[in-house]
């Protein structure tokens, strides 16, 4: 197992190298002069060249990819263009507000999804069976940030049960964080949610197929019992990559939403760092977003071996 | 599926939702950002988005100069008309050649840290916009040196007569004057240090900045404890904010509910006519654009009130100069009368026909993107077939630099003296004439313009200077828009300003 994580540990530094790469060549592509977006509408000739000098954006691409490297090794993601501070405190501030979105918009996907999931596989073709179906085409068809406006519209404006935007810390107050919390998750869990209701539900019916659940059942064991032990164990399998998949993306920032809900997360950062070309800010972004990806996928993979027995990490 | 399941079924999603958002929900909301003890309270106010940096020597953004406004002073500030009077400095001499001014700073300045603001300090800052080439250093163009005679004299000597000095070095924020211990130790960035009323009291990056009442301030001291601005991009959402009473203060409100909202109760809205200018260039470098019947006859197709109306939605007044109404500069000048028929004699005498104009605006405004399609559909009327091209800023900017365009939309905001609204923009070698007009007289009248010290002969070149630029359709000018904010019903001695500076040292919050 050690030797397991281990392994996959470095695996995943490589993959990062290969991010970084892949990234600056990017940013290279992508019009726009950041320089000037800094600048604003007034400045000399000579501030233009001086803040091209400071920012290093003078120096040929090569050394600046190297020179990033360098500092990158040591856990120095370099400085923000645009307000000079240190993009790796930048990043790293910005994660509980993340991490806690999206933890919150999964587990309220999953209060969502599994019963709903499992009902309308038991109950194929009831009526709980169709709303089920409703339910998910909606949450899979209508834009997040038309969900989001009109839950703010409803619960802030018209009910005024919860604030319509901002953040307080979990650590901070976790009343107030809950309900500041309480908006953007629903809007993202019920998107989330709609995608899970799908999956468990027809996961659930292959799993019913089975000649082990006709066993189970012949042998006279209780619904309950089958379902709980039998079925539901199988086929959570493949939704554990599914809830993981989700959220990993989630972790990487739902710009809209945070945008929307004022959110201070890694995608709101990612949004104003392009709007701005912040690149080192960007780079720091991407980088710990991919850096969230591989530890979920990782920490699935651990999951897998004590879910299933029959598959061993080697 | 039957239509009653389909209700039942969307009821039970709205009930899911419901049950949902209720039980996190928690406990009541907080509307005073948790500290509402003391007497004067803290205002909350929403703006649209985050300042990149604190620093007011380096930062363009609008959104750090909200801030900074009342963090900060200058030598001199402008007053509701924009007419320039005292603040750090009480008076000020010039000498017979224009080239030599003395100011005299206030005694017993103090930065909010309690250390002393002294002329020194005044020198520290300019030499550090100047030497280090930060933004502004475009303000001190004609400055030879700044000097420090005592602790409250300043002496600043010029290369040249400098008529619009006073607004360079009091105009707006970003000619601070910063403490030099704060900008070494590098905090100047997210924790700056001012003389202003109020002093940054904490900063959550992606959330809010909070500010506190400076008990060393100079001034009247400041009603409110405290002022925290949060950042909320989305209009709709701001405005939500503000009817909730979650911010007490915002002015980023939906520009389609700002008629309406002037004409309600609660909460109250307010528009003063702004200094910006918004306007279409084309771009002279590229046929048939050189040829001033071709830009002459686009003006001549345009109907401004049409765009304004689209645009802002009434909240502008259409103008074919640059200068607003309200500035002792303003020259009344309409030449362009909507006329389509002389639009197509003017493109005749050129010999354009089946003309396709590339036009380029940016998502970052979006007046620009509507007042495009607005645009599009007049020029159609005398057979120009406009192309709108939507940019991000960023990439906007790229094309607009490196000369990639026919035609572009664009406003110039918070201007004060004519110098700004014209120089960089007409002059054959401004640094923002990116769409390379060239006319030597025009070149030669802001020449003289600038160093020009009777306001009298100054105001009558610069109507000159006007006129010949909407003659020559160097810019065509479209509108001067509103500046519309609001506030709730508890806050007083608030004032909408031209210039769209912030100011809350006046507000108190009523409970």
């Amino acid at each position: 197992m050690a030797r397991f994580v281990i392994r996959r540990l470095l695996q995943s530094c490589v993959v990062l190298l290969g991010v970084t790469l892949v990234v600056f060549l990017l940013l290279q592509l992508v019009p726009g002069d950041p320089v000037r977006v800094a600048l604003g509408t007034r400045f000399d000739p000579q501030t233009y060249e001086a803040l091209r000098a400071r920012a290093g954006l003078d120096q040929p691409l090569v050394v600046q990819y190297f020179d990033y490297l360098r500092r990158a090794l040591t856990g120095d993601l370099g400085v923000s263009f645009r307000s000079g501070r240190p993009v790796t405190a930048i990043v790293l501030e910005r994660l509980p507000a993340t991490l806690s979105l999206a933890v919150t918009a999964v587990l309220f996907a999953l209060v969502i999804a599994l019963p709903l999931g499992i009902v309308s596989a038991m109950r194929s073709g009831s009526f709980v069976d169709h709303a089920a179906r409703v339910f998910s085409q909606f949450g899979v068809s209508v834009p997040d940030f038309w969900m989001g406006i009109m839950g703010i519209l409803l619960f802030a404006g018209v009910l005024g049960w919860l604030p319509p935007s901002g953040y307080v810390a979990l650590t901070e107050d976790p009343a107030r964080w809950a309900s500041h919390v309480a908006l953007p998750a629903a809007t993202v869990g019920l998107v989330t949610a709609s995608i899970l209701t799908r999956f468990i539900r027809s996961s659930m019916l292959e799993v019913l197929s089975e000649d082990y659940v006709r066993t189970a059942e012949a042998k006279g064991l209780r619904t309950r019992v089958v379902v709980l032990r039998h079925v539901l164990r199988n086929a959570l399998i493949p939704v554990v990559t599914v809830v993981a998949v989700q959220l990993a993306s989630l972790l990487g920032g739902v710009i809209v939403i945070e945008v929307l809900f004022a959110w201070p997360g890694i995608g709101r950062l990612t949004f104003d760092a392009v709007q701005a070309r912040d690149y080192p800010v960007l780079q720091g972004a991407v980088l710990l977003v991919a850096a969230l990806f591989l530890l979920v996928n990782l920490l699935v993979d651990i999951l897998y071996a004590r879910l299933d027995p029959r598959i061993t990490v080697k | 599926m039957s239509s009653t399941r389909f209700r039942l079924a969307g009821a039970t999603l709205a009930l899911t939702l419901l049950a949902a958002a209720g039980c996190s929900a928690g406990e009541g909301v907080d509307v005073d950002g948790g500290n509402g003890t003391a007497a004067g309270g803290v205002l909350n106010a929403a703006i649209g988005g985050e300042p990149d940096q604190l620093d007011p020597h380096k930062t363009s953004a609008y959104y750090s100069f909200q801030v900074l406004e009342n963090v900060f002073d200058t030598l001199v500030e402008p007053d509701a008309n924009l007419e320039m009077q005292p603040s750090l400095a009480t008076e000020w001499t010039t000498s017979d050649d224009q080239l030599t001014w003395t100011f005299t700073l206030r005694e017993g300045v103090k930065f909010s840290d309690g250390t002393p603001l002294t002329a020194e300090d005044v020198v520290y800052s300019y030499n550090r916009i100047i030497d280090e080439k930060l933004n502004t250093a475009y303000k001190f163009g004609t400055v030879k040196s700044v000097a420090a005679s005592n602790p409250t004299t300043v002496v600043i000597t010029l290369s040249a007569p400098t008529p619009n000095l006073l607004a360079n070095l009091g105009g707006f924020k970003g000619v601070a004057i910063v403490q030099k211990a704060n900008v070494e130790s590098g905090e100047i960035t997210t924790k700056p240090i001012g003389s202003g009323p109020f002093a940054i009291g904490g900063y959550t990056s992606g959330d809010n900045i909070q500010l506190v009442r400076n008990d060393n301030y100079w001034g009247e001291r400041p009603k409110l404890d405290g002022v925290r601005f949060t950042f909320v991009s989305d209009p709709t959402v701001a405005l939500q904010n503000l009817r909730g009473n979650e911010v007490q203060w915002t002015d980023n409100l939906p520009p389609q509910q700002v008629p309406a909202l002037l004409d309600g109760d609660e909460p109250t809205v307010e528009s003063v006519p702004s200094t910006d200018y918004w306007y279409l260039a084309l771009n002279q470098a590229r046929k048939p654009y050189d040829d001033v019947n071709v830009r002459r006859a686009i003006a001549f197709a345009l109907d401004r009130e049409a765009i304004t109306k689209a645009a802002k939605f009434g909240l502008a007044t259409v103008n074919q100069t640059a200068i607003p109404q309200n500035s002792a500069f303003y020259y009344e000048y309409a030449p362009y009368s909507h006329d389509v028929n002389q639009a197509r004699q003017l493109l005749d005498q050129a010999g354009v026909s089946d003309l396709t104009m590339d036009l380029m605006v940016t998502s970052e405004y979006p007046e620009t993107v509507t007042a495009a399609q607005v645009i599009a559909s007049q020029l159609e009327a005398i057979g120009v077939n406009v192309k709108i091209r939507t940019l991000d800023f960023a990439q906007w900017l790229d094309e607009q630099g490196n000369g990639n365009f026919d035609s572009f939309m664009l406003g110039w905001l918070g201007n004060i003296d004519p110098d700004e609204f014209y120089y960089a923009q007409h002059h054959s070698g401004g640094t923002f004439n990116f769409h390379k007009y060239n006319n030597p007289a025009v070149d030669q009248l802001l020449d003289r313009a600038r160093t020009q010290t009777d306001q009298g002969a100054r105001k009558q070149q610069y109507e000159q200077v006007a006129k010949q630029i909407v003659d020559d359709a160097s810019y065509i000018y479209l509108y001067n828009p509103d500046v519309a904010q609001g506030w709730s019903k508890q806050v007083t001695g608030y004032q909408v300003r031209t210039d769209r500076a912030i100011r809350f040292r006046d507000v108190a919050l009523t409970r």
